[in-house]
């Protein structure tokens, strides 16, 4: 498919490993990834860069990775929330949002999560009203943005040991 | 799904499968003279492109109807053909072998269209100079009443007559996930399997049957993890049934996910009504009488199931709400206009008509000189009027109105809003406050719809089963889009059992075990527990037989909790539920005479009665008058949903309800111009709440427990879009109140804002 259409090969980092993939040049870095890399974890909500559901960290900075073409990737190291949990356990803010009640469909988690691990690896000690700024371009259309705060200022998330691991 | 491994509708991966992209009308109503698919069937990577004319012999179309006289049902096509109706309306169809290619090749397709005279308005579909669709005369689908109690004594002795005409505007539900949904057709075996983001798979199973003449054993319907539906996906979608019959025909898996635009354009539109509401009210505040007229801006089709009687007509079954009304007299009319159906949304008919009549309460009070609440207490039924019937014939049995009352006085302490209120106007800040009492006619099944005129039967059953080593596996139809419900369900059978919740285990999201309506209304809790408390009953008898048998005592002398079935009292006399469960399997010896060792059953649900829950929301609002923008600054809400199986579920519903009642009231509003174009087809310009306009909110919860629903529930889930748009309108009408104007045209945008201050500012300036 799309074979009349310029291809690129995109060499990046993807949760710690060195990945590469090819695609046409006009693909998103979401379509890329979920399609391409198999990382469906990255959802999208408007495909616009409205909505923050496909927001995934590059190079430390939340991005929106449906405005970003594959190729602008190239280079990059990229975190998903795949790369979070692991060995069976939830990332200790993935276990807040769980206590929290902070997901009730889940479609926009993957997207918050990200958003408030770029927050917290920069600000350890939020206050509710950083956290509420910091997701402020995330839409949620279930919690109503309350208990994702409150996973998101829980102390217990910095002071759990695997916070860095993540 | 935390860990991103929840698979949503567009995460599943499919061997062969083909993309699809729909071609949507651009034209509000128009004839299509021509339409030329030669250069799209030919590009490279494209199987097939269908028009209306290829669907026409497979499928005539949804045809959604209501058995009411006079109701006019109509058909909507899979694709159109000759007419098109709405812009966004569904013109042909490309399947491809991959999504680029498909919407690539969209653009090669030529149709012309000759337009035809639009109706985008409730005015003009009441001119009926132009049909908005010719199977409906006078764009009239239904017209009809509740009440015709004479009231025009009251409204001729009343002290004070609040009235306005009040235009709520049309939103979207907009769940963060669009639609989708994908076929396949195994041609061996003659299956059909269908992926669907539904909240109503059996329902759409069914549906897919009648529609396609499609044998229904033969269909499975596949609820994956749902990214929210909030009612835009408890309907049969025309897509649905177009991406079946694509996967029949080319035997491959076809699917169809679709985008923001399309699902702002051709996903059910919601809450399009106009209400002329008046209540007529006597020198001390008590309400005499009510008057209402509702229309609804219903579309151009009737939704499947629900049709345009969601809106208005559904909404005037509670308009009196939990307050003495004597006399109520109302009329509601459904219209057809040339844009997307209307369909159900959070609140469906009621959020409208509640705003009408708490803003009209407020002026009463300002009117009178008594508090919000006050006004609200010297109506309310309360303990003593029990059992309550209202004009409508809803018959209140329970329901804690005034405490709910009293309890939001309390949480806004009222006296001192006041106080704060006076000095910030001093400021030039203009604070308000409202307040909505509601009860909600919840867990909605036969009893429910018939008594909201709906002419319809519903049940759904549950199939529990205790394994030989005393684990329980539960079947249910009911989705979860995001409610919680697995967990709410798995509490309840472990409850049952008195087992661990670890012990449980819920199976879901397919038709193939169990039956169900759907997880719509308010009724995943109730039918939930309903149907899994009876089925448990069912194996509990044998349970209890069997353990009795082994104890030699009577069965009424045997329960279940700590893992264990024992004797009454005695935890020690008796057996774990494991030991006991593996008796029933394996040692024939231990049965007692014509035992029936089937440690499973299945049951169904459907109450006996309306099952209504109650609450009350309140608001304070600021106004800017610089920028005319509205900040929800606070918000309340008491919640009685009975026994609350798990409160932070329910709290969980409570914020995001009120969330989306933030949206409706302030920010989302689908524009359409005056020829029926949909002006806002991005989420830039359709506004959803961000954590920047949703305040943290303050709730407090009553427990009344339902006699109707096993374990005491009742339904919640549309509760805060029902009162709470009301009690947020309020607050803005209150605010506005301080220089004398008001609002009754929604959303209340900084516009909207700005025209009512301008409107008091030139009112004020007139000399007397
Ligand atoms: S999908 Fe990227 S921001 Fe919405
Ligand atoms: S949990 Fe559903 S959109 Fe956030």
């Amino acid at each position: 498919m799309d074979e009349d259409i310029g291809q690129s090969v995109v060499q990046l980092t993807i949760n710690g490993e060195s990945a590469a993939f090819t695609v046409p040049i006009r693909t998103s870095l979401s379509d890329a990834l979920r399609d391409k890399v198999g990382l469906t974890g990255l959802k999208q909500g408007c495909e616009i860069g409205v909505c923050g559901s496909c927001t995934i960290l590059v190079d430390d900075k939340p991005v929106r990775s449906c405005l970003m073409l594959a190729v602008q990737a190239s280079g990059c190291r990229i975190e998903t929330i795949e790369g979070l949990a692991g060995n069976g356990k939830l990332h200790p803010l993935q276990a807040s949002f769980q206590r929290h009640h902070g997901l009730q469909c889940g479609f926009c988690t993957s997207g918050m999560v990200l958003t408030a691990l770029a927050l917290l690896r920069e600000t350890p000690e939020p206050t509710r009203e950083q956290a509420r700024e910091a997701i402020s371009g995330n839409l949620c259309r279930c919690t109503g943005y309350e208990t994702i705060i409150d996973a998101i200022v829980d102390p217990d998330v910095m002071s759990d040991p695997e916070f860095a691991n993540g | 799904m935390l860990s991103g491994r929840a698979a949503y509708i567009a995460d599943l991966p499919f061997q062969d499968v083909l993309y699809v992209a729909i071609l949507r009308s651009p034209y509000a109503h128009a004839k299509i003279t021509g339409i030329d698919v030669t250069a799209a069937a030919g590009h490279a990577g494209v199987v097939k492109v269908w028009t209306g004319a290829d669907v026409l012999p497979k499928c005539a179309g949804l045809m959604a109807r209501m058995d009411l006289p006079g109701f006019v049902p109509t058909i909507q096509p899979i694709l159109a053909h000759d007419i098109v109706r709405f812009v966004g309306e569904a013109v042909a169809v490309v399947v491809a072998n991959s999504q680029a290619v498909a919407e690539d090749a969209l653009e090669l397709i030529d149709v012309d269209y000759d337009e035809l005279p639009v109706v985008a308005s409730i005015e003009s579909a009441m001119a009926a100079e132009a049909l908005a669709n010719e199977a409906v005369p006078a764009n009239l689908v239904y017209q009809g009443h509740r009440c015709q109690d004479d009231v025009d004594g009251d409204f001729a002795s009343a002290a004070y007559v609040a009235s306005g005409r009040f235009i709520n505007n049309r939103v979207s539900a907009s769940p963060l996930e669009p639609r989708g949904c994908v076929a396949r057709y195994e041609w061996t075996n003659g299956q059909l399997t269908v992926w669907s983001a539904t909240q109503m798979p059996s329902f759409l199973k069914t549906m897919l049957a009648i529609h396609l003449a499609f044998p229904e054993q033969r269909i499975e319907v596949i609820t994956p993890q749902v990214g929210g539906g909030f009612g835009q996906k408890a309907h049969v979608h025309p897509e649905e049934a177009l991406v079946c019959l694509l996967a029949i025909e080319l035997g491959r898996p076809v699917r169809w996910i679709e985008d923001r635009r399309e699902n702002l354009l051709s996903a059910t539109h919601a809450k399009h009504q106009i209400n002329d509401m008046a209540i007529a009210v006597d020198g001390n505040g008590r309400f005499l009488a009510m008057r209402n007229r509702s229309s609804t801006d219903g579309g151009a089709y009737n939704c499947l199931p629900w049709t345009h009687l969601v809106e208005s007509h559904v909404g005037a079954s509670t308009l009196t709400g939990p307050y003495r009304i004597a006399h109520f007299n109302d009329e509601s009319l459904s219209l057809v206009t040339n844009k997307c159906p209307i369909g159900a949304y959070r609140g469906v008919g009621w959020s409208a008509g509640h705003i009408a009549r708490e803003i009209l309460i407020d002026r009463a009070a300002r009117r009178l000189g008594l508090s919000p609440f006050e006004i609200r207490r010297r109506n309310l039924v309360d303990q003593n009027d029990y059992p309550f019937t209202t004009p409508t014939g809803l018959v209140i049995r329970e329901g804690t109105f005034v405490q709910t009352l009293d309890r939001l006085e309390q949480m806004v302490s009222y006296p001192s809003f006041r106080e704060r209120q006076a000095s910030a106007l001093a400021s030039g800040k203009l604070l308000g406050l409202g307040l909505c009492i509601f009860n909600e006619v919840s867990g909605v099944g036969t009893r429910a719809l018939s008594f909201l005129h709906i002419p319809v039967t519903t049940h759904d059953t549950a199939t529990v089963r205790v394994e030989p080593t005393g684990k329980i596996t539960v079947t249910t139809p009911l989705v979860a889009a995001g409610q919680g419900h697995l967990t709410t369900f798995a509490q309840v059978a472990a409850d049952a059992f008195g087992v661990p919740l670890d012990d449980v285990t819920i199976l879901a999201g397919t038709t193939r075990n169990t039956h169900g309506f759907g997880t719509v209304a308010s009724r995943g809790a109730v039918f939930g527990a309903g149907t899994i408390g009876r089925a448990a009953e069912a194996v509990k008898v044998k349970i209890r037989r069997l353990a009795a048998h082994l104890l030699q005592t009577g069965v009424d002398q045997v329960t279940l909790s700590e893992g264990r079935v024992h004797l009454i009292g005695h935890p020690d006399k008796g057996m774990p539920l494991a030991d006991l469960a593996g008796a029933a399997y394996f040692a024939d010896a231990t049965h007692p005479p014509d035992f029936d060792p089937a440690l499973e059953a299945t049951a169904a649900f459907d109450p006996a009665d309306v099952v209504l829950a109650n609450g009350g929301h309140a608001a304070i609002v600021e106004i800017d008058i610089e920028t005319c923008m509205v900040r929800v600054e606070e918000m309340f809400a008491v919640e009685d949903c009975g026994r609350m199986i798990n409160p932070m579920i329910v709290e969980g519903q409570i914020r995001g309800g009120v969330a989306q009642a933030i949206g409706m009231t302030l920010l989302e509003e689908l524009v359409h111009d005056g020829e029926g174009q949909l002006v806002t087809t991005t989420l830039m310009d359709y506004l959803l709440p961000t954590s920047i306009d949703v305040p943290d909110i303050k709730i407090a919860h009553l427990e009344t427990p339902s006699d109707l629903v096993p374990g005491g529930v009742k339904g919640m889930g549309e509760s805060a879009m029902i009162s709470a748009p009301a009690a947020i309108l309020g607050a803005v009408n209150d605010a506005l109140a301080l220089v004398d104007a008001s609002l009754e045209d929604f959303p209340a945008s900084p516009q909207r804002i700005f025209d009512a201050l301008e409107r008091a500012a030139a009112k004020n300036a007139i000399p007397v």
